[in-house]
């Protein structure tokens, strides 16, 4: 019997909600699953299930090139009435963005967060930008809602993680802030940039815009030192990056 | 410090005469209690804070003598809020229909149930429809999962409440069953018909639409019970174009009056 291999491809920003025109980052993730057309299911949660997004969303993803659905956890009148097996019969969940506080108390109530760690041990890709990123991971920055701060996630992926990250920005010194007083460490991915992990560990990252990297940021004694990770711009014939580090700074406390 | 609630079993926004009277009594609560211009929050959570739900607030609300807002709890990235702050400052909170689980589920993970309990407890009126009203109570009839079936609530109020009791006979049968079966006993509101709370005592019924009613469902030896309340009929204020041509009728009126125009 086959293993099922355990993917998550984390956006820090881009695909179709935030790079219309663009659709590297979304065929990356589509072309996971190794099929033709691949069953897709949309999680847009974290934006209240905003009826604008929904549509984008199947624009994005048309029948010729996939077999698109989403779930609406405000309508369950309407849609898939077993969530559970509509969500374990997909080759990828695609989480949009919004509040990731929200996106997170939703899923709960309803119990996709179980149901999302079971499809994940079964091998279905999740992927998702901004909260749809955060959300994955142990601990997550949140600036979404105000002042910056440490948002509990689904834990599926044992690091931190921050998105729409840039290096120096305000946003950006806020999670190296929430390391050094503790968070565990992680990572961090720019607007176009999406880390790609297989089981427990980056195996990867890619990106939509040639400029666009992740980071690993670690904490260790009141310091923080961010690592800038080697991309592959998926515009270019895509190949395998020759080693995952590119770059080391560290940063005073 | 008196604690109000204001329960209704459905209602809209629009310009019709009971919409009208809803949202009159609405402001009436509000400006009795407010020492200046009433502040009133919309909390539109429950339908995932739509525009459409907004939207319509601000359009019964805007020209009124009143300050209206709005805290959407899934568009804080576009406009952050101090949440605490907001909400202890107004009126009258008013909490939009939608899905009853999720509604509680966004304002648990954002600590809002405790905010909203201290500001009833401090005298900011709640107030509701459908699953906005079910939320104060013990339980409610939510179709949140698609059937209909019971949910717990916040609590603030004692017993359960069904909504939308005369529209959809599905909800009624699952909501008498359920207290029939052990679901605290409570009340049936339909669309256009509410419940006051004001202290501890029971409720007073209102209604904006003739023939909507408000019942008490009790369950005893022989069954469930439902008990027709009698209520206050609420009219409806003139709509805002015309009570713009009154006022300038009356203004005529009186300048001509002084002119000696008019015996």
């Amino acid at each position: 019997m086959e293993t099922a291999v355990r993917q998550i491809v984390a956006f820090g920003g881009g695909g179709f909600s935030m790079e219309s025109g663009n659709p590297l980052l979304d065929e990356y993730v589509l072309g996971l699953s190794g099929r033709e057309r691949p069953r897709v299911c949309f999680l847009p949660s974290a934006s209240g299930d905003a009826d604008h997004y929904v549509v984008r969303f199947y624009r994005a993803f048309p029948a010729e090139r996939c077999e698109a659905s989403h779930i609406s956890l405000f309508r369950r009148e309407q849609g898939p009435a077993d969530l559970r097996a509509h969500l374990l019969s997909q080759d990828l969940i695609y989480v949009g963005g919004g509040s990731v506080i929200s996106l997170l108390g939703v899923w709960r109530a309803h119990g996709i967060d179980e149901i999302l760690r079971e499809a994940w041990e079964a091998g279905v890709v999740l992927c998702g930008l901004s909260a749809g990123s955060l959300c994955w991971f142990a601990e997550a920055h949140s600036g979404f809602h105000g002042a910056p701060r440490q948002v509990e996630g689904l834990g599926l992926l044992p690091f931190s993680n921050s998105v729409h990250y840039r290096p120096g920005s305000e946003h950006g010194l806020a999670y190296q802030e929430l390391l050094r007083k503790g968070m565990r460490s992680g990572y961090a991915a720019e607007d176009g940039a999406a880390l790609h992990f297989v089981e427990d560990e980056l195996s990867r990252v890619i990106a939509s815009r040639p400029q666009a990297r992740g980071y690993r940021l670690d904490a260790s004694d009141g310091r923080v030192s961010e690592v800038r990770l080697a991309t592959t711009y998926l515009g270019d014939s895509p190949m395998e990056a020759p080693r995952l580090v590119e770059a080391t700074a560290a940063i005073a406390a | 410090m008196v604690s109000r609630i204001l329960a209704l079993g459905g209602h809209d926004f629009t310009s019709r005469p009971p919409d009208r009277a809803v949202s009159e009594l609405m402001l009436r609560l509000a400006t009795e209690r407010a020492e200046g211009r009433p502040k009133i929050c919309i909390l539109p959570t429950a339908s995932g804070d739509t525009s459409e739900q907004i939207g319509r607030f601000y359009a019964a609300f805007g020209e009124r003598p009143c300050d209206p807002s709005d805290l959407s709890l899934f568009r804080l990235g576009r406009r952050p809020m101090a949440l605490r702050d907001h909400l202890l400052a107004q009126d009258l909170i008013y909490v939009g229909g939608g899905s009853m689980v999720n509604l509680l589920a966004v304002w648990e993970a954002h600590d809002l149930s405790a905010i909203l309990s201290l500001a009833w407890r401090q005298g900011v009126v709640l107030a509701g429809q459908s699953a906005g009203a079910m939320c104060w109570f013990e339980a409610g009839i939510t179709k949140s999962s698609g059937r209909p079936a019971e949910e717990p609530g916040l609590g603030l109020l004692g017993g359960s409440l069904c909504v939308h009791y005369n529209n959809e006979p599905e909800r009624r049968a699952a909501y008498l069953e359920a207290v029939g079966n052990g679901m605290p006993d409570g009340y049936g509101l339909d669309d256009y018909a509410g419940l006051i709370w004001e202290g501890p005592g029971p409720p007073s019924a209102v209604t904006a639409r003739r023939g909507a009613r408000a019942y008490r469902v009790t369950s005893s030896d022989t069954g469930v019970v439902e008990s027709p309340l009698p209520a206050r009929f609420l009219p409806a204020p003139a709509p805002a174009a015309l009570r713009e041509d009154i006022a300038e009728f009356r203004r005529i009126k009186s300048m001509r009056k002084r002119a000696g125009w008019l015996g």
